[in-house]
C-alpha cells in the first residue's frame, strides 16, 4: 500500500477527534497486519470506489463507543441504540470524508460509499490480498483503531 | 445601589432563528443520519428556528419541499445518501422552485462537488463537522439576502 494513502487518514482522524470529542487524542505506532485479526465489538466500515479501491474500518470497544456518542451528542447513552450506531457512523463518514478530500486535492480521484456499522462479539476482519495499515488512536473515552486497506485497481 | 446597567442585557438581540416579522423561520432538514439530522435539529431550534420537516433521503426531501411549498424557508441538504443523491435532489428542488434557498451540507469539502452544487443553485456548502456558530452564521446569512 502506498504511503500517500495512509497520512491523510491518520490527519483527518486526529483532527475530526479532537474537534468533536473537545479533547486531546493521542496518535499511536502504526502498524501493518496482513492477515485476519480481531475486532473489538463495535466496527463502522467505510467503502472507497473509484481509482483506487478499499475500506476503511473504525474499531472499537462498546464502552468506548457509547462514551464517544455520549460526548458528541452531549448527553448520557448507555445502550447501543440507533442514535449510539448512527453517530459512531457519522464520526467514521467524517474521518473518512476529510482523508478523500485531502487525497482528492493530491490528485487521487476516488468517492466514498455510505458508512455501515457492524457490532458483535468474536468479530474477525480478513483481508484477501491486500495488506491493512492500522493507525491506533487514543481518545480520554479508549481507544480507536483505525484499519486502511486501499489498493490500485487492477 | 445597582443601577440597571449592572445586570448583562441577555435578551437584547433578537434569536436568528425569527425573521423581520417576528416568525420563525421554517427549515427542511434532508439527511440519513440521524445522528446528524438531530444535530442540526438542535442547533436551529436553540436559536429560534422552526425545524417543520426532516427527511432521510434526497427523493424523501424533495417530495416534502413539494408538499411543504410555499410555507419553507430554507432546506439544509446531506450529499451521500441513499435512493436519490442531495445533489440530484437539490437540482430537483430549484426545477420546481427556482427561487428555493438550499444549503449543502456534507463532511465531503471536495473542490469540485462544491463548485457543482453551487453551480446548480446551492446557496452555500458547510463541510461537518460542524460548527454551532458556522452554521448560524450560513443560515442567517443565506436568509438575509
Amino acid at each position: 500500500m502506498r504511503v500517500e494513502y495512509i497520512n491523510p487518514f491518520v490527519e483527518s482522524a486526529f483532527n475530526v477527534m479532537k474537534e468533536v470529542l473537545q479533547s486531546e487524542v493521542k496518535r499511536g505506532e502504526l502498524y501493518l497486519k496482513s492477515t485476519s485479526m480481531p475486532v473489538m465489538g463495535v466496527a463502522a466500515i467505510v467503502g472507497l470506489a473509484g481509482g483506487v479501491e478499499g475500506r476503511v474500518l473504525f474499531d472499537m470497544d462498546r464502552p468506548t463507543a457509547l462514551k464517544i456518542a455520549s460526548a458528541m451528542n452531549g448527553e448520557e447513552l448507555t445502550t447501543m441504540d440507533d442514535l449510539v450506531k448512527a453517530t459512531i457512523t457519522e464520526l467514521a463518514n467524517m474521518i473518512t470524508a476529510q482523508a478523500v478530500t485531502k487525497l482528492h486535492e493530491l490528485g487521487f480521484r476516488f468517492d466514498l460509499t455510505p458508512p455501515a456499522i457492524f457490532t458483535g462479539d468474536n468479530m474477525e476482519v480478513s483481508n484477501q490480498d491486500v495488506e491493512a495499515l492500522i493507525v491506533p488512536m487514543d481518545t480520554v473515552h479508549g481507544k480507536v483503531e483505525i484499519n486502511v486497506a486501499i489498493r490500485e485497481r487492477a | 445601589m445597582k443601577t440597571k446597567e449592572d445586570f448583562p442585557s441577555i435578551n437584547e438581540r433578537k434569536p436568528d432563528g425569527l425573521s423581520p416579522e417576528g416568525t420563525p423561520y421554517r427549515i427542511l432538514v434532508v439527511d440519513d443520519s440521524m445522528f446528524v439530522a438531530k444535530q442540526i435539529t438542535q442547533i436551529l431550534t436553540s436559536e429560534g428556528y422552526d425545524v417543520v420537516g426532516q427527511a432521510a433521503d434526497g427523493l424523501l426531501g424533495l417530495e416534502r419541499y413539494k408538499e411543504l411549498y410555499p410555507n419553507v424557508d430554507l432546506v439544509t441538504m446531506d450529499i451521500t445518501m441513499p435512493n436519490m443523491d442531495g445533489l440530484t435532489a437539490l437540482q430537483k428542488i430549484i426545477d420546481f422552485d427556482k427561487n428555493a434557498k438550499v444549503i449543502m451540507i456534507s463532511a465531503l469539502g471536495k473542490q469540485d462537488l462544491v463548485k457543482q452544487a453551487l453551480l446548480a443553485g446551492a446557496k452555500n456548502y458547510i463541510v461537518k463537522p460542524l460548527d454551532r456558530k458556522k452554521v448560524l452564521e450560513r443560515i442567517a446569512h443565506v436568509l438575509s439576502k
